[in-house]
């Protein structure tokens, strides 16, 4: 009996018609996105597994993609993916963090405004823009940087590029191009924009009596900047690095212009040839046949389950961080 | 919640910014308010890239009747393929469906259709190639080298076959780069039919290399091994975008001659079966398509498909042998979304671009097409559901193939093709494809040993020589001259030849330099024999004289390790900008706390 005594009493909240309303279009919000995530996995695994089941457990290992005579797997788009990845992101992660640290920091006020609506403009220039621009200009003005990077630094393997002879002034050019830095480079610039945004945002929220106490002691701004702003800002700089990281992965149609599809792992970033899993679905999916279109889709569920693996992993960071937790 | 000033601001703007485009929406639908206006529906194409310079014209040309057809020149595997999922109202594609690609059946699709041809072209090989600072516009090449360039067999230009088909040039040891298609196209697949009918062998072994199974046939996938220095792009925009890139030298690709106007860039002259090195212009691609044949068989499901094996093989000098058909696969009946309305605005195209269409072809870098596959065209026309039917008088269409009799007329009066385009020692220098104002400056061959001619021209005497070469060639020599002087020379030293030279002065060469014959005023004279030697050209004047060597354009700055230098300097100035501030400043201040202290 005296257990009765140790219960919590039962509280019940009677709510307006209206709060239940609001409640109920958020929950069904909330379901519907889960729900079209989980649809477009099962979708994804209940098309992919004819592929899945003829390729075995060799699909994670093998480098060609020739799904109709049975011998195909993600071994080289995968890498690829994930190399081009790589570039961009440790292109952008500076070129963001600086940009957001000057516009929260020390841009005027009257500059700020501009500089904010330059970035999204940025953030609004078409894929497929940035993927022509990267092959009609840039890609041509960085054979000269590619080249001088991998004979400096040739004796770093993925810096080194095959077959090409520093000495011989008729060696072609064409080794420098479609490759994963050129791809990469162009991808850098389309996710700096979001990564940018969200920096600034966090950064901007770092608590205004702690700046001042900082300031107070004796700080300088960029001690202000050190001990206030970016520690209070690491989830924001994290969680836009891994958004950016997510959109990387995933970009398709300006890394399909430019580079030129190998299908071997291609560590050598300068050299001509790369892939990636996105541009190989939009190259084959148009002529597939039914069970080129099934492997496709395994590639294609692969990539969904590491650009999820990435944003969980990014939102649990963020989530731990102290700017995070409060937003 | 409040909402901060900023955002709200924010929020007003971006609200102005929707505003500003819900505005302009109603500007950029006119057009398709237009379309209805006519009574025409908006219809979507999809396929060949190779034909679609030729459909994107015809429809710009189109709008001004209120057609509105959109086309997506995505490859023609891919508008096969879309065609086949109903999710296109028509395809165009260079080959027809049924075809065994790597072993994989493309069916046709279950929806009735029809093909009708839409314009004929050549399959061009386009290319990016300098010598001495100066574009090579006239390169040759013959089939079987050109099969090697893209098999990898051969891999640099200064090969021994392209210097034999390219007497005249003399190529650097510069790597060739083939740049191929990355999606399934119909250029990889006429192409590859070609390679496959005329050197199977070689084309099986490359297959091999590259994983596929033998014999390889016809693909529109053109097969890449790794580490063989090939580039891959999607395309024809692609591969011609790419090799239009000046810096990418040693490039060649094969694309539609319409790619290869557009981008200014020349073409390769190909070897066909008569011996002589010929451009795929309109006229030479109409006189190879005299030798195709056409399935005429009206109840087939292929009817007017092409054969081309024929074309390959044609002894006429002026047979391009890359040439083919395009089509479009039109439906000919209701179903997957394809309605009456429809109908009407393909057929009203279909009319357009058989009839009056014809005429841009030769423009646009395409051949028209002859008038019994337009009469056979006019007549798939009646198939599509829905279509206003015409009765179109051929004769009104003015398609420069038409003429009384029934003979092609284009291909009637085709031109020949020069003298110094025949295989053998001598090579025209005026330059092909998108780059015909080009010249670029020939030396005559090797001398065979012997007798070497070499015409000059005009009045005045003529002058005869003999030349000791290399290896002891006997080159005679006619050249222009006032005077009638004959040279004589011997050379000496390696690749220096002598040529009977007669012009003007320059008539005995000394031993060692080349005697430049034939610099005869105004005439063109193509075949001028310069001994053997490097020519250099100036451009504005078009003065040629024979010289010791050739200057190599380099990429490679010969000051490298200077530049080197001056880079690794401006980094370290840049660190030391950055760095040097703080760290003197905690130095002195670390400097006056201890005094402090």
């Amino acid at each position: 009996m005296t257990d009765l005594d140790d219960l919590p009493r039962r509280t019940s909240t009677r709510r307006a018609p209206a709060d239940r309303a609001f409640r109920g279009v958020l929950r069904t919000g909330g379901i519907t996105v889960l729900a079209i995530m989980s649809f477009v996995g099962i979708f994804l695994l209940a098309r992919a597994w004819q592929a899945l089941r003829v390729a075995g457990p060799g699909f994670l290992t093998t480098q060609t993609w020739e799904p109709d005579s049975g011998n195909f797997g993600i071994a080289a788009v995968l890498v690829g993916t994930l190399l081009i990845a790589t570039v961009a992101v440790s292109v952008a992660l500076p070129l963001a963090l600086g940009t957001s640290l000057y516009i929260s920091e020390y841009a005027p006020t009257r500059l700020r405004r501009t500089l904010v609506s330059l970035v999204d403009l940025m953030a609004a220039v078409p894929s497929v823009v940035f993927g022509l621009w990267g092959f009609f200009w840039l890609q041509g003005n960085l054979t000269g940087i590619a080249r001088w990077v991998s004979t400096v630094f040739a004796w770093f393997p993925p810096l080194s590029v095959e077959g090409a002879d520093p000495d011989d002034p008729l060696s072609p050019v064409t080794l420098y191009t479609s490759s994963t830095f050129v791809a990469g480079l162009v991808v850098a610039l389309m996710i700096t924009p979001i990564m940018t945004s969200i920096m600034r945002e966090v950064f901007m929220q770092a608590p205004v009596g702690e700046r001042e106490g900082a300031l107070a002691l004796g700080s300088t701004r960029w001690g202000m900047i050190r001990s206030v702003v970016l520690p209070y800002g690491m989830g924001g700089i994290i969680g836009g690095t891994m958004l950016g990281l997510g959109r990387a992965l995933g970009e398709t149609i300006a890394v399909y212009m430019i580079i030129s599809p190998v299908f071997a792992v291609q560590w050598h970033v300068l050299q001509n040839g790369a892939n990636s899993v996105s541009s190989l679905i939009a190259l084959r999916y148009g002529e597939a046949s039914p069970f080129g279109m099934s492997a496709l889709m395994a590639a294609g569920l692969a990539l969904f389950l590491l650009t999820l693996a990435v944003n969980f992993g990014a939102s649990s960071i963020v989530a731990r961080s102290r700017s995070g937790a409060s937003s | 919640m409040t909402l901060h000033p900023r955002r709200r601001r924010t929020r007003g703007r971006l609200l102005l910014a929707l505003a500003a485009l819900v505005a302009t929406l109603p500007l950029l639908t006119v057009p398709v308010g237009a379309a209805h206006a006519d009574g025409y529906v908006p219809i979507n194409g999809a396929g060949s890239s190779w034909s679609s310079n030729a459909i994107d014209q015809w429809r710009r040309n189109v709008e001004q009747y209120g057609m509105r057809i959109n086309y997506a020149s995505t490859g023609s595997s891919d508008g096969r393929n879309q065609f086949k999922a109903g999710t296109v109202d028509f395809a165009s594609t260079e080959i027809p469906y049924g075809l065994k690609d790597g072993g994989v059946l493309d069916t046709l699709p279950t929806r009735s259709f029809a093909y009708m041809p839409i314009v004929a072209g050549g399959t061009a090989f386009m290319y990016n190639l300098q010598v001495g600072g100066h574009r090579v516009t006239n390169l040759r090449l013959s089939g079987e080298v050109l099969t090697k360039i893209f098999t990898g067999v051969i891999t640099s230009w200064d090969d021994a076959a392209i210097k034999a088909d390219n007497p005249g040039l003399a190529l650097p040891p510069r790597k060739i780069v083939p740049v191929v298609r990355s999606d399934g196209s119909g250029s990889t697949a006429q192409f590859s039919t070609w390679m496959a009918a005329r050197y199977p062998s070689l084309w099986n072994a490359y297959c091999a290399k590259a994983g596929r199974s033998t014999p390889c046939g016809v693909t529109s996938n053109f097969p890449t091994v790794a580490g063989k220095g090939f580039v891959s792009q999607p395309n024809s925009q692609g591969v011609a975008g790419y090799v239009a890139q000046t810096a990418n030298q040693g490039t060649i690709t094969y694309v539609e001659y319409s790619y290869a106007l557009k981008t200014g860039y020349p073409v390769a002259k190909i070897l066909n079966a008569a011996g002589y090195y010929v451009e795929p212009t309109a006229s030479n691609v109409a006189v190879a398509l005299l030798s195709a044949r056409i399935n005429d068989d009206k109840s087939s499901p292929a009817y007017l498909t092409q054969d081309l094996s024929r074309v390959y093989t044609s002894t006429d000098p002026r047979t391009y042998p890359l040439s083919s058909y395009s089509y479009v696969v039109v439906p000919t009946a209701t179903q997957n979304g394809f309605t009456e309305a429809k109908g009407k605005t393909l057929g009203a195209f279909a009319y357009y671009f058989l009839c009056e269409g014809q005429q841009q072809a030769p423009v646009l870098g395409y051949s028209p097409l002859p008038v019994n596959l337009v009469k056979a065209g006019l007549a798939q026309v009646r198939r599509i559901p829905g279509v206003a039917a015409q009765s179109i008088d051929i004769k009104s269409c003015h398609n420069p193939t038409f003429s009384a009799d029934g003979s092609n007329t284009l291909a009637k009066n085709a031109p020949q093709p020069s003298e110094c385009d025949k295989l053998g020692t001598t090579q025209c220098s005026t330059g092909t494809g998108g780059a015909k104002g080009t010249t670029t400056p020939v030396t005559s061959g090797k001398t065979p040993p012997g007798k070497g001619t070499s015409t000059g021209s005009t009045s005045g005497g003529t002058g005869a020589g003999t030349g000791t070469g290399t290896g002891a060639g006997t080159g005679t020599g006619t050249g222009t001259s006032g005077t009638g002087a004959t040279g004589k020379g011997t050379g000496t030293g390696t690749g220096t030849g002598t040529g009977g030279a007669a012009a003007g002065t320059d008539a005995g060469a000394a031993p060692g330099t080349d005697a430049a014959g034939a610099a005869g005023g105004t005439t063109s004279v193509v075949a001028a024999d310069y001994g053997g030697g490097p020519v250099s050209c100036e451009a504005d004047t078009g003065v040629c004289q024979a010289v010791a060597g050739l200057p190599v354009q380099t990429d490679k700055p010969s000051s490298a390790g200077a530049q080197q230098l001056a880079a690794v300097l401006a980094v370290l100035l840049v660190l030391g900008a950055i760095l040097a501030p703080p760290l003197v400043a905690r130095a002195r201040r670390g400097a006056s706390g201890g005094g402090r202290a």
